[in-house]
């Protein structure tokens, strides 16, 4: 029995420190943006350099955490049915932080500024805004980074395969070929964790190649590349391993509504096929941020708009319906986990619409590059995906600790959901007005969502560091107390 | 006008999903046995999920009928203004920068550092059009105006850190 806790425990420590990391570089990047919105709303006095730092900070350490707490989430569960090497998960940690001082010292020390999109070949190519070095610190950083990911995502893929046989097998395609019963489907977390390993490890490696043409492109500008070729595998890398965070966190989703309803939330053919049909369309769907690039083959920009529109509806029909329905009339008990996860379902389906409208190529044609983007990508990512991550920080301390849910968590929680919602409403609005995004300064008339926008992030920065301090509370709670090996009753 | 079309959609389905969300939580403090919801829930999951792909199937088909890559058909009489713009660190070249109303125009568009955006606006701020400025690519963007007036051409892809000043003007007669 000691060591089925001591298994427990250490599988806990090592959760905890990718949470603990996302969760404060993912405060920390709240900072930026709000300070970015104050730029954008003539409330604060700030220099081109330093907001294009920000943002290039902003959007690389926001990604970048969020995908770390979310493979911690995704390690978690998927631990539970397959054996994973707790090293691997060390080195990418490891590795994680090495990357970020790089990417920090690269930002602040050399004031490199690309953006999180380094499109080539602006990493060479500054107009004297930073150096050889600011950009070799960076994309090196970004390298380190993603390698240590690529380990971690090779080593689910290794636990899969050697459990279930084949990724496939993970997808659960025998069960949708009729060879196995649906009975012994594989559960909702082997076949989200299958479908993060493939599209991830195929991310990660365009990500790599990119990094590397820019790598060499900076140490001799006489080595070039095609552009339109280095933008393709920069918004393949990044539009998949940004859209992974939710497929990861989602894995909490099933976990934690299941548990607490007492409901099961069982794979079925349905439910299987929707997976795969995300597997497939994630792969591919990134042309839709190249839709106003007329040279890319016209069927490739058509397929953008109708596979992002596809894309929809797994989440819309399977994995948010089974949400509704397995809250509905459950009797659930409603705590700061139950109602994170819950919102977050609600977060990413909201999210989706503003999405889907902007991948209509005629709605891109003058939506594309302006505020509309940032404001739909953070109601999916902060009130959809983030707000899993907090869900499971609150489940995991009430699992694994005494520590008490209070008032101002509560509190918290309402703060949360109406900053995000002011935020990407902001942002909304002000991609309906036509506003540029990244732009260091905005016209008088584009000035008010931007400072509203500033007010609704200080309200989430605040209720995110409330929890924040119960993360820490159950830090410092959660060796005080015994653990039993039994998971705590939730409903 | 596009951007107005979006928003309202955006904002009826996102009311609609906000609505659905608060039923279901209002909802959820009643307890009932999970079978017979599972196979009501079930039945109507089939009648939403093909109503929803046929309706994308529509918006679809609606939306790529006229596509801002496809070239205009221009009248027997009528040949459109070619523009050759060249985007560099942090300005616009344009061969032609003076048009008349109801001209036909194409702006064939390429840049000779990185990438940036090249967003037609006008008077009002209003993005009428746009397309990428790529190094080594032409992209082409069609466009007639049909009020006089001052235009801007606005980046619209991160390129350094005068982005946000790099500001062409047009004239319209």
């Amino acid at each position: 029995m000691s060591a089925v806790i001591s298994e427990k425990k250490s599988r806990n420590n090592l959760v905890v420190s990718y949470l603990t990391v996302g969760g404060i570089i993912i405060l920390a990047m709240m900072v930026f943006g709000v300070l970015m919105l104050l730029a954008q709303g003539g409330s604060l006095n700030l220099s081109p350099a330093a907001f294009y730092q920000f943002l290039t900070i902003h959007g690389t350490g926001m990604v970048g955490a969020a995908a770390l707490a979310a493979a911690g989430v995704m390690w978690y569960f998927l631990s539970k049915y397959v054996e994973l090497s707790k090293k691997i998960a060390q080195v990418n940690l490891a590795l994680f932080l090495i990357g970020v001082v790089m990417v920090i010292i690269g930002v602040f020390s050399f004031e490199y500024a690309s953006a999180w999109t380094f499109l080539y070949p602006l990493p060479a190519i500054s107009a004297n805004a930073w150096g050889v070095t600011g950009a070799l610190l960076y994309l090196f950083g970004m390298l380190i980074l993603g390698i240590g990911f690529l380990l971690f995502y090779l080593d689910t893929g290794r636990a899969i395969i050697k459990k279930y046989g084949s990724l496939a097998k993970g997808l659960g395609w025998d069960v949708i070929s009729g060879k196995k019963a649906e009975k012994d489907a594989p559960s909702s977390t082997i076949v989200a964790s299958t479908m993060v390993t493939i599209v991830n490890i195929t991310a990660l490696t365009a990500g790599a190649i990119v990094l590397i043409m820019n790598i060499i492109n900076v140490i001799n500008p006489a080595f070039t590349f095609d552009p339109l070729l280095a933008k393709n595998l920069t918004f393949a890398f990044g539009h998949i391993f940004a859209n992974s965070i939710i497929y990861m966190a989602v894995i909490a989703v099933y976990e934690i509504l299941s548990k607490y309803t007492n409901r099961p939330w069982k794979a079925n053919k349905p439910f299987l096929i929707a997976w795969t049909m995300s597997t497939a369309f994630t792969l591919v769907i990134y042309t839709h941020h190249m839709l106003m690039d007329s040279v890319m083959p016209k069927w490739m920009l058509i397929m953008g708009q109708v596979l992002s529109y596809a894309n929809g509806l797994p989440v819309l029909v399977i994995t948010a319906y089974g949400a509704l329905m397995i809250v509905y009339k459950s009797g659930i008990k409603w705590d700061m986990g139950s109602g994170l996860i819950f919102l977050s379902m609600f977060g990413w389906v909201v999210g989706v619409v503003p999405a889907i409208v902007d991948a209509t190529i005629v709605v891109n044609h003058v939506m594309h590059n302006t505020k509309w983007v940032p404001g739909h990508f953070h109601m999916y990512m902060a009130l959809g995906a983030c707000a899993m991550i907090f869900g499971f920080m609150y489940y995991l301390a009430k699992e694994d600790s005494n520590v008490e849910e209070q008032i101002f968590d509560k509190i918290a929680f309402l703060g949360y959901t109406l900053g995000i919602l002011g935020l990407s409403g902001s942002f909304l609005v002000s991609g309906a007005l036509s506003t540029p995004r990244r732009w260091a300064t905005h016209f008088p008339e584009w000035m008010a969502p931007a400072n509203f926008g500033a007010a609704a992030g200080v309200l989430t920065a605040l209720s995110l560091t409330m929890f924040v301090v119960h993360f820490i509370r159950y830090l410092s709670n959660r060796n005080k107390v015994e653990m039993s090996p039994e998971s705590k009753k939730l409903a | 006008m596009v951007q107005m079309v979006a928003s309202i959609v955006s904002l009826f389905f996102m009311s609609v999903i906000t609505a659905i969300f608060v039923f279901v939580a209002a909802k959820s403090q009643e307890r009932r046995e999970y079978k017979p919801i599972k196979k009501k829930w079930y039945k109507a999951r089939t009648f939403y999920g093909v109503t929803l792909v046929i309706a994308m199937l529509v918006v679809t088909i609606y939306t790529l009928r006229e596509l801002p890559y496809d070239q205009p058909v221009y009248g027997a009489e009528t040949e459109p203004t070619i523009v050759d713009v060249e985007a560099v660190q942090f300005g616009w070249i344009m061969s032609e920068t003076e048009f008349s109303v109801g001209e036909p125009i194409e702006f064939h568009v390429t840049s000779s550092d990185v990438t940036h955006g090249f967003g037609i606006y006008d008077k009002d701020k209003n993005l009428l059009a746009q397309t990428q400025a790529m190094p080594e690519y032409t992209n082409e963007v069609y466009i007639t105006f049909d009020k006089p007036g001052t235009y801007e051409i606005l980046c619209l892809e991160y390129c350094g850190l005068a982005h946000h000043a790099m500001i062409g003007k047009i004239e319209v007669k």
